[in-house]
């Protein structure tokens, strides 16, 4: 249990497409069927080890959430697995247990999700449980209670763990007020605890089915076999009842405006400067990508030198772009003992004004170029990571051009694409802050950041 | 019985897919062509050709940790380990990571109580410059006072979260200080604050040369290389490095523990938390793999016991976990659960310890040994996928068994296991006198 690193650095967050060293690296062959009824099937072979992986998606997501529902698909989908064919919840645990399967669901703004690996020797169990879970859920009452209390309980829980978790759901809903993307994903403990079955039911009728699913299949199979199969299992699911949802872009934000949230007795402050940033197809990301990894998205970035390296004032400082369907948030997060959170935020901030003054050096650029290239390649390296990828391709409306020429693509950025990308980040007048923090011990000093909006982490909700 | 769950397990293979036959379920392909060799100098190299992807994972295993520590330098392994990125004669405060970053590689590195592992990744275009950088770190380490002033800070603030801002954390090292009383695995691998405010940098010093010397590690490099092009750049860059004389062992032994104890934390917090810790044995013990498959049964999956018992079927805690230290001397078995806000941690005491007296005297059934053996199994080939879960694999068998080989034997460990192992190891394992109890009670608002 005793164990420290070095650091934590979602290293894989920050890119998930490029190839390192040309041809070698592209996206290997894989096949693309669409079903009668809209699905849409992704199978590629691997065979390195005896592994299969699914990655399902199926459109609608937490943005198909009724107004005050908010945790609808998030709690539907944790329920898919609660019971479903002819298994109910416990069996449906023991089968995956037992063959040594990894079987997961979840939900995005976007889209509910499906995703397992198991030993290839039980592809057809995998299906057979993917197919179940999705076209036949059982949507048991005694498991949507306990789903539901769990749900709500382990949200209070978690305010007790590490804020670096916590801190995005705070900042997704003071950032995007009012907006689609400010709405909990996955509910808070408000709406959670108003959520019946029959809404579950009704969300499941009408954004759930063939005609928004996208299943990509990566492993030790014959594709041949594996379509019949797939064909079998998906190809006769009825079609969701209602409209897919949608979603306008926000536009950027101007001003400043700071959530200060009150985590009594705390030791740090975690902070998270944003404003709204870039979205997932856009065509400038490899440019973009670069960007991030000088200013904040690696070890040696602009920001972990001065908070960590030279200060010695944080563990860690990142920034990232957070990519939906449409602008997601752009991002500096970090932390501090307490009594330096001023001087951290300044210095996060005096080093987001000289990003802005400075740009990008020829030398960075070039270090960049070889730092992203030169860790793609371990990001699609195994079964799930490939189907993952596939699935998010699909579901994004992008096809295999992205990855196959994400490397040309990085190599060319010129100055000027970087400088552009430079404007995704916010000046130092337009930031929507988040502080959690010990409100008592901070609270005068960080006003000079812009108006306060002030909150309990014990408030059952992650907006004031 | 042996035989018995031996040929069911064969018939499972043989439904394998054809890319897979039948005898190859636990066979890795390449796993042949793995190649050793120890330099003069004592540093044992291990290499494997994996050309799947145009990149090479090294991980440079030194045997210490917190476990060599005493009181005045806890946390100095893990200390130290920052330190390696921070300088030597040769490159300035920074370099390493710079120079790494700018040739396309990224590191990382983790300490715990009984080793220090550095983990590079890179394209292997960067391969000489990388055992350029081992190799000068190594054998030329420099100690910048004020880059030891800056990187204490980011150590306490590591502590800070993981420690002082998590309950989790907090009670973790109260439970280990707690069970431990003469064994140096009570000491937290992050290090007491005032030992974090109080090293020296005569004490790194010292540290350097005792532990960081070939003798005392052993390295491993998976991916896109030849043998022996790792050997000749390992002898280049890594062959002068002079051995020095072995650290001194750690040959305390914890005494048996008489009695139950307890600890018990009040801190703000929604939930209370709840932690049973039995003394338990080494990696390197023979009933290793027979102890892995008795916690997975107890809190692995969401059919685990447990996790049935408490979270489904009582519906008193959240979520259950187990940890097991298999390290150089004998660690802990953890148990642990979350409660809900306002949950009754006595009553879930209770419950947590009648599931396991039900399992010691009950022992498991041939299903469940079954399940957690196939979950071994898998996890073995989700291991096998990339170059890092390959060095990692190899080196945790290396330096924990005695021999990387024992890893393509850890299936055919699990099978050897029976039910009636699992049976006598719960029994002497969760006797009450042999744990500690760790709760955390949020403070009254």
């Amino acid at each position: 249990m005793n164990f420290s690193l070095r650091q934590i650095f979602l290293v894989t967050a920050f890119f998930s497409a490029s190839s390192a060293f040309a041809a070698s690296s592209a996206l290997p062959a894989y096949e693309r069927v669409v079903l009668s009824n809209g699905a849409e099937v992704l199978l590629m072979e691997k065979h390195d080890v005896p592994l299969i992986a699914v990655s399902a998606s199926v459109r609608g997501g937490s943005l198909a959430d009724a107004t005050g529902q908010e945790g609808t698909a998030s709690l539907l989908s944790q329920l898919l697995q609660k019971g479903a064919g002819k298994r109910d919840a416990k069996t449906f645990a023991e089968t995956v247990d037992g063959a040594g399967g990894n079987f997961n669901t979840g939900s995005s703004f976007s889209a509910l999700q499906v995703s397992a690996e198991f030993l290839s020797r039980d592809a057809d169990l995998m299906l057979e449980l993917t197919s179940d879970a999705l076209e036949r859920p059982t949507l048991d009452a005694a498991e949507f209670e306990k789903a539901r209390t769990l749900a709500v309980q382990s949200q209070a829980a978690a305010k007790d763990g590490d804020p670096r978790g916590l801190i995005g759901d705070y900042g997704y809903a003071y950032l995007f007020k009012g907006h689609p993307y400010g709405r909990p994903s996955d509910g808070d403990e408000t709406t959670l605890k108003k959520l019946t079955l029959a809404n579950l039911k009704n969300y499941y009728r009408d954004q759930v089915g063939g005609d928004r699913l996208i299943i990509a299949v990566v492993g030790d199979f014959k594709s041949t076999e594996m379509k019949a199969k797939i064909e079998k299992s998906f190809g006769s699911w009825r079609k969701a009842a209602g409209t897919l949802p949608t979603v306008a872009a926000k536009p950027k934000e101007t001003g400043r405006r700071v959530l200060l949230v009150d985590k009594p007795g705390a030791t740090q402050t975690y902070f998270w400067l944003a404003n709204v940033g870039v979205n997932r197809a856009d065509s400038e990301r490899p440019s973009q990508t670069l960007v991030n990894t000088v200013f904040g998205g690696r070890f040696t970035s602009m920001l972990n030198t001065e908070l960590r390296i030279k200060s010695g004032l944080s563990y860690g400082a990142n920034s990232r772009l957070e990519r939906q369907e449409q602008a997601g948030p752009v991002t500096i997060s970090s932390y501090t003992r307490t009594d330096a959170t001023v001087q951290a935020v300044d210095l996060a901030i005096a080093t987001l004004d000289r990003l802005h003054k400075d740009g990008i050096s020829a030398e960075m650029t070039e270090s960049a170029k070889n730092y992203v290239l030169g860790q793609f390649p371990p990001t699609l390296e195994t079964g799930p990571q490939m189907a993952a990828k596939l699935n998010e391709l699909a579901l994004y409306h992008l096809n295999r051009d992205e990855v196959d020429n994400y490397s040309a693509n990085i190599r060319s950025a010129t100055p000027e694409q970087l400088a552009k990308a430079v404007e995704v980040y916010p000046n130092n007048a337009d930031l929507v802050i988040v502080l959690i923090g010990d409100a008592s011990k901070i609270r005068e000093a960080v006003k000079k950041f812009g108006p306060i909006t002030e909150m309990k982490i014990s408030e059952p909700r992650f907006s004031p | 019985m042996k035989l018995r769950l031996l040929s069911a397990i064969l018939c499972a293979a043989l439904t394998a897919t054809p890319a897979f036959a039948a005898d190859s379920i636990t066979t890795v392909p390449g796993a042949d062509k793995i190649t050793t060799k120890t330099l003069p100098n004592g540093l044992k190299i291990v290499v494997w050709s994996d050309h799947d992807i145009p990149n090479v994972a090294l991980y440079n295993w030194y045997k210490v940790g917190s476990r060599n520590e005493y009181a005045g330098i806890t946390g100095i392994s893990h200390f130290f380990e920052h330190m390696m990125f921070n300088g030597t004669s040769k490159r300035k405060p920074g370099e390493f990571d710079r120079v790494m970053e700018a040739n396309g590689g990224a590191n990382n590195a983790y300490t715990s109580s009984d080793v220090t592992v550095y983990q590079d990744w890179f394209p292997r275009t960067a391969l000489d410059l990388i055992f350029d950088l081992e190799g000068d770190r190594m054998a030329n380490l420099d100690f910048d006072p004020k880059v030891v002033e800056s990187e204490r800070g980011v150590v306490y603030s590591e502590r800070r979260s993981s420690v002082d801002n998590s309950n989790f954390g907090a009670l973790i090292e109260q439970i280990d200080a707690t069970a431990f009383t003469a064994h140096p695995y009570q000491i937290p691998t992050v290090g007491w604050p005032s030992d974090i405010e109080g090293w020296k940098v005569d004490d790194l010093k010292t540290y350097y040369h005792t532990y960081y010397a070939p003798n005392n590690a052993v390295m491993f490099v998976v991916g896109d290389v030849e043998p022996q092009e790792i050997f000749t750049l390992a002898e280049k860059y890594l062959g002068k490095t002079p051995a020095q004389a072995a650290p001194r062992p750690i040959t305390t032994k914890e005494p048996e523990q008489q009695g139950e104890r307890r600890v018990n934390l009040v801190r703000e917090a929604e939930s209370p938390l709840l932690v049973f810790a039995h003394h338990s044995i080494s990696g390197s013990d023979a009933d290793a793999p027979a102890t892995e498959l008795l916690m997975a049964i107890l809190a692995d999956g969401d059919s685990s016991r447990l996790h049935q018992q408490l979270v489904e079927q009582q519906q008193i805690v959240l979520d259950v976990g187990q940890s097991l230290n298999l390290g150089f001397d004998p660690g802990l078995s953890y148990l642990y659960v979350t409660l809900p806000p306002g949950g009754d941690l006595a009553k879930v005491e209770k419950a947590l310890d009648a599931e396991l007296q039900k399992i010691a005297t009950g022992g498991v059934t041939d299903a469940e040994l079954n399940k957690a053996r196939t979950q071994k199994l898998a996890d073995f080939w989700r291991g096998m996928a990339t170059i890092s879960g390959k060095a990692q694999e190899l080196g945790s068998y290396e330096v924990f068994q005695g021999d990387y080989k024992k890893l393509f034997d850890a299936p055919a460990a699990y099978q050897k296991v029976s039910t009636a192992d699992l049976k006598r190891i719960a029994g002497k394992l969760f006797r009450r006198e042999n744990r500690t109890v760790g709760t955390l009670v949020p403070m009254t608002k």
